[in-house]
């Protein structure tokens, strides 16, 4: 029975996904909001049955199914993690579709799909699972792109992220392709023995297609064309959900192949491994998003942008492994953590400001909302204030973390480039804030009517509770990370 | 190593010998080709055809294919495991069925849509 | 014996080459889906003369039989407005790509080569047993050692079911109109809007569509 209960995270998420199918294909009524509420459900089902095993002293074992997946802390870390990001997608899901008028179920069953994908790539051990939950997470999130189907900025951005996704799914095969011909191997262990003892041409360069098809993934910045686009033309909570749960997997999968497949000290040398090329990855990403990201008018564009950037400062802790494999990975998973609920907050909060079919888009849309809808405008600055790093948050001690494991790596002009980001990325969340509290919109401009919705206002009570809990009190979740990465090594 | 092939080889060969020979018969066996711009004109009764010569097909027939095709490799996974059927034993067993629920739900699902209704 | 099997890879890898190269090369979506076809079948022919007769026979079934059919299906979907032979645009980006990929695939060409080449591979290639690639070999390995990602590609077929759903599905619009509407709508319109191609009417034909639905 040890399997089961191993497994039983991917199980509570596989077959609530499958009865909520069965549920809605012999409902009477169409869609309907019961719909997002047992999907949450479920995701929360999942998330306690993770929480519960993370209690335990051992770990069941599931040594059965080892090089396919790897049931360890580090993947239940990601379990959590993902539930809570999809869960939150789904509830913000519950509102918006209604209120824009394109509910159907199949949104629902998608975002479950999708995270079970990411959740089966956070625990993959071998090339062969990982791609498969790759993919069933990225089709998850291309069809959910493309879910508005009239709207020709909705097909455009779902034509790039599904032309550009499926490129970087060929090349990431294509790199571990490469590494098994170089290794005899496709389980992450066996091509790190062997990498280890000798490098071949083959070997560095399937180790760089599978960076680069990962980067791509990430949304790093010489791979971040499709970013903004996708995230524009898709309904808000599939945004969120690609913000949030999509970019967690990826990040699952770069940790999981550079911790494993190249966590040989050979490998993790400055002058000869991957650091110098996971930091290039960083400070690109930081300082192009950064820089872009000020200049947008629209505000949901604003926030791709800044999904981008934040990849970026997670990158710092990734090549901070290069020291301490333990503590730079507790600080990304750290970072991935207040991430995903100050974007789902954020995201949220944008929803929760625009109502029937009409959405608040640009930062005009929002002057004036502090004083016409003080809750709102309140819970927007505070995941705003956490997404810029600004002190009682859960965004603070992210970065706080990330840039710490960079300094105690020796990588001192790193964290340097990081704070100097942060410092220039405070400007564009600020001016949002600027918006709604000092300005007041034209006379006779349409202005944005926030809606009511019990999902929304749940989806940002809970993100706003992590955001205040991991700001204030960030000693157990750091500690919790840590555990998880120490595990995550074996 | 490639010889133990040679019926399936025989066997294609042989496909398209015949096929061939069928289509350099029916050019003498059909009638002559005189072609004028009259009988190239494609023929609407009697009126000028306007248009492109692509239709614009519907969504539904890429709905249909792509259902067609999961549901084929669906079908792909059960060869093998119908011929180690005996080896594989109740274990086998237990995940074809495993397997094959997920798809049936699938179906279900597709069904209660009304995905494989053509006219809705 | 020898000479055979050699003759029979040349013949199959340089079949495949062509048939990719027509793909690149066509300007003809449909001609490019043909050599698509015959890529795929001589890349079955190779999947045989490495005895992985099962693999040769699913290249056939779900490859040749389904998805060039799918791809043949998308490219009268889309009909002749999407392919533009003539597009001017974007030569220097085309150029600039296209010789960067060259050089990535003669780059990728000599690293495999020299790693075959090389008298000290990190592991012997040992000689395969004829039954290796059979169907009952197959399944066993299938089923018994790779168990979790058998089951896991249920997840991604059921996602594969669903996206196309919710995509293919989301309103029923102009897209979505039957040939045998489009013939009621066509006898019902004295003039057909012929200045977009076949395909785009007028807006009565809409209100027609959505009366009658």
């Amino acid at each position: 029975m040890n399997i089961a209960l191993a497994l039983s995270p991917l199980l509570v998420v596989a077959l609530g996904a499958l009865l909520l199918m069965l549920a809605e294909a012999f409902s009477p009524r169409q869609g309907g909001l019961a719909l997002g509420a047992a999907t949450v459900l479920f995701v929360g089902a999942a998330v306690a049955g993770g929480v519960w095993m993370y209690g335990i002293e051992r770990l069941p074992e599931a040594a059965s199914l080892a090089p396919w997946l790897l049931l360890d802390r580090f993947g239940l870390f990601f379990d959590m993690l993902l539930c809570l990001g999809g869960g939150l997608a789904a509830l913000l899901a519950g509102g918006y579709l209604v209120e824009h008028g394109i509910e159907r179920g199949e949104f629902y069953v998608l975002i479950l799909f999708a995270t079970l994908g990411a959740m089966i790539l956070a625990s993959s051990g071998d090339a062969v699972t990982l791609f498969l939950g790759l993919e069933t997470m990225s089709l998850g999130a291309y069809a959910m792109t493309a879910f508005r189907r009239a709207s020709p900025r909705a097909a455009e951005g779902a034509l790039k992220y599904f032309l550009l996704g499926s490129f970087a799914a060929a090349i990431l095969i294509y790199g571990f392709a490469l590494l098994y011909g170089a290794t005899g191997h496709t389980d992450l262990a066996g091509i790190g023995a062997t990498a280890a003892t000798a490098r071949t041409p083959l070997l560095v360069v399937g180790a760089v297609l599978v960076i680069v098809g990962v980067a791509f993934k990430v949304s790093a910045v010489p791979f971040h064309a499709w970013t903004p686009d996708a995230y524009e033309g898709a309904p808000t909570p599939a945004t969120t959900f690609m913000a949030v749960a999509v970019k967690a997997g990826a990040f699952a999968l770069l940790l999981r192949v550079l911790l494993i497949a190249l966590g040989d000290a050979s490998w993790t040398s400055w002058a000869a491994g991957w650091p110098p090329v996971v930091a290039t990855l960083a400070v690109l990403t930081m300082t192009v998003a950064n820089l872009i990201a000020g200049r947008q008018e629209s505000v949901k564009r604003m926030l791709a942008y800044s999904s981008i950037a934040h990849a970026g400062y997670a990158l710092v802790g990734v090549t901070a492994l290069m020291r301490d494999p333990t503590q730079a990975g507790a600080s990304v998973l750290f970072y991935l953590l207040s991430y995903t609920v100050s974007t789902a907050g954020a995201f949220g909060a944008l929803i929760l400001c625009g109502s029937h079919g009409r959405e608040a888009v640009s930062y005009e849309d929002l002057s004036g909302l502090g004083r016409r809808h003080p809750a709102a405008a309140l819970a927007f600055s505070l995941f705003l204030l956490s997404l810029a790093g600004i002190p009682p948050t859960a965004g603070f001690f992210g970065k706080w973390f990330v840039f710490k494991a960079a300094i105690d790596g020796g990588l001192y002009w790193l964290a340097i480039l990081g704070f100097v980001n942060s410092v220039i990325g405070a400007y564009y969340y600020l001016r949002v804030m600027v918006y709604m509290y000092m300005r007041e919109p034209a006379a006779g401009a349409p202005v944005a009517l926030p809606m009511r919705s019990g999902y929304v206002t749940a989806a940002l009570l809970v993100s706003a509770l992590f955001v205040l809990a991991l700001g204030l009190v960030p000693t157990r979740a750091i500690e919790v990370a840590v555990r998880a990465a120490t595990l995550g090594a074996g | 190593m490639i010889a133990t092939y040679a019926p399936l080889f025989m066997l294609l060969f042989f496909a398209a010998f015949l096929a061939s020979v069928f289509y350099v018969a029916a050019t003498f066996l059909g009638g002559q080709k005189k072609p004028n711009p009259g009988k190239q004109a494609p023929f609407e009764c009697g009126s000028e055809s306007s248009g492109g010569r692509h239709l614009k097909l519907s969504v539904k027939f890429y709905l249909t294919a792509i259902l067609f095709v999961v549901f084929d490799i669906e079908a792909v996974f059960v060869y093998p495991w119908a011929i180690h059927f005996r080896a594989l034993g109740w274990l086998g067993l237990a995940e074809m069925l495993g397997f094959l629920a997920v798809l049936v739900v699938a179906l279900v699902y597709v069904w209660r849509k009304g995905a494989l209704e053509w006219e809705t | 014996m020898v000479a055979l099997g050699t003759i029979y890879f040349w013949v199959c890898a340089l079949t495949a080459v062509a048939g990719a190269l027509s793909v690149v090369v066509s300007k003809n979506p449909i001609r490019g889906a043909m050599g698509l076809l015959l890529l795929i079948l001589s890349v079955a022919g190779l999947f045989l003369a490495l005895h992985a007769q099962f693999l040769a026979a699913i290249q056939l079934i779900v490859y040749a039989g389904a998805i060039v059919v799918l791809f043949l299906f998308v490219i009268m979907l889309l009909g002749p407005a999407a392919s533009t032979p003539n597009d001017r645009r974007g030569l220097f980006a085309r150029a600039f790509g296209g010789g960067l990929a060259a050089l990535c695939g003669a780059a990728a060409i000599a690293l495999v080569a020299s790693a075959g080449l090389a008298a000290k591979h990190p592991f012997p290639l040992a000689d395969v047993d004829p039954s290796f690639g059979g169907v009952d070999a197959f399944g066993s390995a299938l089923f018994a050692d790779a168990l979790v990602p058998f089951e896991v590609s249920g997840a991604l077929l059921m996602v594969a079911v669903v996206g196309a759903l919710a995509v293919a599905r989301g309103r029923q619009g102009v897209a979505s109109l039957t040939r045998s509407e489009r013939e009621v709508a066509r006898a019902a319109t004295p003039e057909p809007d012929t200045a977009g191609g076949a395909g785009v009417y007028s807006h009565e034909i809409h209100a027609h569509e959505e009366h009658s639905s």
